[in-house]
């Protein structure tokens, strides 16, 4: 499996060897959770603006222009997190955290209180 | 993970025969399994982003919203078949002893999938911009 391995991408599948399936699964499974998160923040976005809610305009633009960069950002955290993790799993190594939780997190908490600013000024 | 328990039953052999081979699944957890129906929903999400791509691009590119958003969709139906794919290659491998000659799927189609949310997340971008810069 070393020998020729030409999976992608190179800077997970050069290193250790192959983890129990189940984990890989696993971490994949947690990469689609990620993406499946970005698109429901992307849409959230695009329905304030579009969905015409009344809601007062300033703080209504900068939760919608908060949640579409959130919701970049989170596919680069899925992607990123599930190549450190499956390279850990294949070094049995520890397991790193998602770095971009708890900024996500805050952001999602902002968003909220800015859409409630909306509603309560409109 | 309820996985964790059924390791060794699900690393037997095939006792089944050449027949039977690919009906038992690889992990009494059902772990690839529940990776599928994860892939699926996820692809699905994806052909909904770009389903909607075509009620609100409009307000960008009129009608020539139906490039990106005919791409988009393309795309979405295209995740959603490798995904296919790619349980059944993942099956294949894990269920079969004599099978190190297919390996197990690669990170490609993760790349995939990312870069198509990106570039959903952008298309958004464009779409809030357009909205409130007219």
């Amino acid at each position: 499996m070393s020998t020729t391995d030409r999976r992608f991408p190179k800077s997970v599948y050069r290193h250790g060897t192959e983890p129990d399936a189940r984990f890989s699964l696993a971490n994949e499974r947690t990469f689609l959770a990620w993406i499946r998160t970005s698109l429901a923040l992307l849409a959230g976005g695009v329905a304030l603006e579009t969905l015409g809610l009344g809601l007062h305009p300033g703080p209504r633009i900068a939760a919608s222009v908060l949640l579409i960069v959130v919701g970049i950002t989170t596919p680069v955290q899925a992607w990123v997190g599930w190549r450190r993790s499956e390279r850990a799993l294949r070094l049995n190594t520890p397991l790193p955290s998602a770095n971009l939780a708890l900024p996500l997190g805050i952001a999602v908490i902002v968003t909220g209180g800015l859409v409630l600013l909306g509603v309560i000024l409109a | 993970m309820s996985g964790d328990t059924g390791g060794a039953a699900g690393h037997q052999g095939p006792e089944g025969g050449a027949q039977d081979r690919t009906s038992r699944p690889f992990d009494v957890g059902l772990q690839p399994e529940r990776t599928a129906l994860a892939w699926r929903r996820t692809a699905l999400a994806l052909i909904v982003a770009a389903v909607f791509g075509i009620r609100v691009l409009p307000t960008l590119l009129g009608a020539w919203a139906l490039i990106p958003a005919g791409a988009g969709i393309a795309l979405a139906v295209g995740i959603l078949i490798a995904s296919h794919r790619r349980y059944d290659q993942q099956h294949e491998r894990l269920t079969t002893t004599d099978s190190n000659r297919i390996a197990l799927p690669d990170g490609a189609l993760h790349a995939l999938v990312a870069v198509a949310a990106v570039l959903g997340g952008l298309a958004s971008a464009a779409v809030v911009a357009s909205v409130n810069l007219r």
